[in-house]
């Protein structure tokens, strides 16, 4: 089975083992051989917008190789649709990066989500590797990067939250986002219709309207406050708790204003690249911003109204 | 942050000796595995157990299944007192919804998950079981009945869901495997649709059919 080209598959060409995930949405099966691929499958493939998820597959696949290998490293995504009639009935992915799931004391294994950074760590997960502070801050610029590039490629998240996002440490600190088929171009329908996960949602986007990119950059903030100061809980405007060693002065000094910024009204969120900036400690340099030139004024308006006089022009020589 | 509340209560009268007991025993700590390492689940839901025959014990209070590493088992010996179950579970909910919001939490109402595997010998359980589905925090009450269990009397134990055990296509022990596991998977997906602020509509996601049982159509009133 190859997925390399991007074209539909038929469904009775993918090979379904043993379940491994179960959401609202569908059911994940490995496909193709344990440990390589994923299939997803929708519970409700007559909801499916076909379009849409064939506009996933083609970001991809119109990427250079290196942008892609990016993608396939920090994103479970849609490689290819699975079709049967002319239905789509779902679609196949990359399982996530093997240091991103830990075992459990029963020796099964579990995805390393990102709630296991929200919270001080509990006897029951104590398998999970706890980030140093500088680890932690990796972290969050690994997860805003990933936003900003997804941003820049013109599209929108949608849903992020506390189970979407996985993270490891070694080699070195990681993100992998998952539920991809979640994303969908700007101002267009994603392939499902999408519910946002409690304690994750944007209460001040417009009712009624689909996901933005200003309702990702809140919710880029939430992720951001939250691992940065291990609280699930917490929103933008509220006092920030760093967990102590994230940040240093200068950095903690820039977070600050966009960290109130990200409470105001839907439309004025700062962008991921501010985020990224304050978080390197890289400093900004304060420019004037352009101001209309007024216009003049004092001028007779009759030197514009007035016409000269008008003479004629002599067309053959003599 | 808003709070849903669990009780098991267990039947471990005579009845349950041997494997029936045992396939409750080995499969709290599965339950207790897939809460505990589900952190946003478990900061969302609370948890207690109740064993009942003659009389009804607490075995494990109201707690955050992430905070315990074991738990009393349950055993078997006895008869089966109803009533002294929903008299224990009444001054229990009480007890905990009024700790809770102590402690600054909002509380959904109580979900119990009640299990028997026979007839209750006490007549007066009734009146109990009244006095708890009109006390202030009444819970909500899944019932399951396996063995020698009625499914008239199931069905009036509970008021949200009711199961009966298929006859003889599935063992006691099985039945409650199915249960265990249909339970889990009630507090994980019931949880997982709460916010912290009660902001989003919340429901608990109960399964209609659990394999092995027989659902019971709940006596109207």
């Amino acid at each position: 089975m190859t997925v390399h080209d991007g074209e539909d598959l038929a469904l009775h060409q993918v090979k379904r083992f043993a379940r491994v995930g179960d959401g609202g949405q569908g059911e994940v099966f490995e496909a193709g051989g344990p440990g390589r691929l994923l299939y997803k499958e929708y519970r409700e493939p007559h909801k499916v917008r076909g379009d849409a998820l064939t506009h996933l597959v083609r970001v991809r696949q119109e990427m250079a190789p290196a942008e892609r290998d990016r993608l396939d490293r920090q994103a479970a995504w849609p490689l290819c649709r699975v079709t049967d009639g002319g239905r789509v009935t779902g679609f196949l992915m990359h399982r996530a990066p093997e240091a991103m799931t830990w075992t459990t004391s029963k020796g099964d294994g579990k995805l390393i989500e990102l709630s296991y950074l929200l919270r001080e760590a509990k006897a029951a997960w104590s398998a999970v590797p706890q980030p140093v502070p500088a680890q932690r801050l990796d972290l969050v610029v690994q997860v805003v990067s990933l936003l900003e590039w997804l941003h820049g490629l013109g599209l929108v998240v949608g849903d992020l939250s506390h189970a979407n996002v996985l993270w490891s440490l070694a080699p070195e600190p990681a993100v992998h986002l998952l539920d991809c088929d979640g994303i969908r171009a700007g101002g267009q329908d994603p392939v499902l219709d999408q519910a946002d996960t409690p304690d994750w949602h944007d209460p001040l986007a417009p009712a009624g309207l689909p996901a933005s990119v200003d309702s990702d950059r809140y919710k880029a903030a939430l992720m951001i406050g939250r691992i940065l100061c291990r609280d699930p809980l917490i929103r933008p405007g509220e006092p920030l708790t760093l967990v102590p060693g994230t940040l240093d002065d200068r950095r903690a000094g820039q977070l600050a204003p966009l960290w109130r910024q990200a409470a105001g009204a839907a439309g004025s969120r700062p962008d991921l690249g501010r985020w990224r900036t304050a978080l390197s400690g890289r400093g900004t340099i304060p420019l004037r911003r352009g101001v209309p030139r007024p216009a003049p004024s004092g001028a007779d308006p009759a030197v514009f109204q007035q016409r000269g006089p008008r003479g004629t022009i002599p067309l053959r020589g003599d | 942050m808003q709070i849903l509340p669990f009780y098991l209560l267990c039947d471990e009268s005579g009845s349950m000796t041997g494997d029936p007991i045992d396939a409750i025993n080995r499969a709290l700590p599965d339950l207790h595995h897939e809460i505990s390492t589900n952190p946003t689940v478990a900061d969302k839901t609370r948890f207690c157990l109740i064993g009942f025959s003659d009389d009804a014990s607490v075995l494990q209070p109201l707690v955050d299944l992430s905070d315990i590493d074991e738990v009393p088992a349950l055993s078997a010996g006895g008869l089966t007192d109803y009533g002294t179950a929903f008299r224990t579970l009444l001054r229990s909910v009480e007890k905990d919804v009024a700790e809770l919001k102590a402690q600054g939490h909002e509380v959904y109402r109580p979900v119990a998950f009640f299990l028997s595997d026979g007839i209750p010998t006490d007549e007066d359980w009734p009146t109990a079981h009244r006095e708890l589905l009109n006390s202030r925090y009444a819970p909500k009450i899944i019932a399951f009945g396996i063995g020698d269990a009625e499914a008239q009397i199931i069905g009036q134990v509970a008021n949200f869901r009711a199961f009966i055990q298929k006859d003889n296509s599935v063992s006691p022990a099985q039945a409650l495997r199915e249960f265990a596991s249909s339970l889990t998977r009630s507090i994980v997906r019931s949880a997982s649709s709460i916010s912290s602020d009660g902001s989003s509509d919340f429901t608990l996601a109960v399964e209609e059919k659990v394999p092995g049982f027989e659902t019971v159509t709940l006596d109207k009133v």
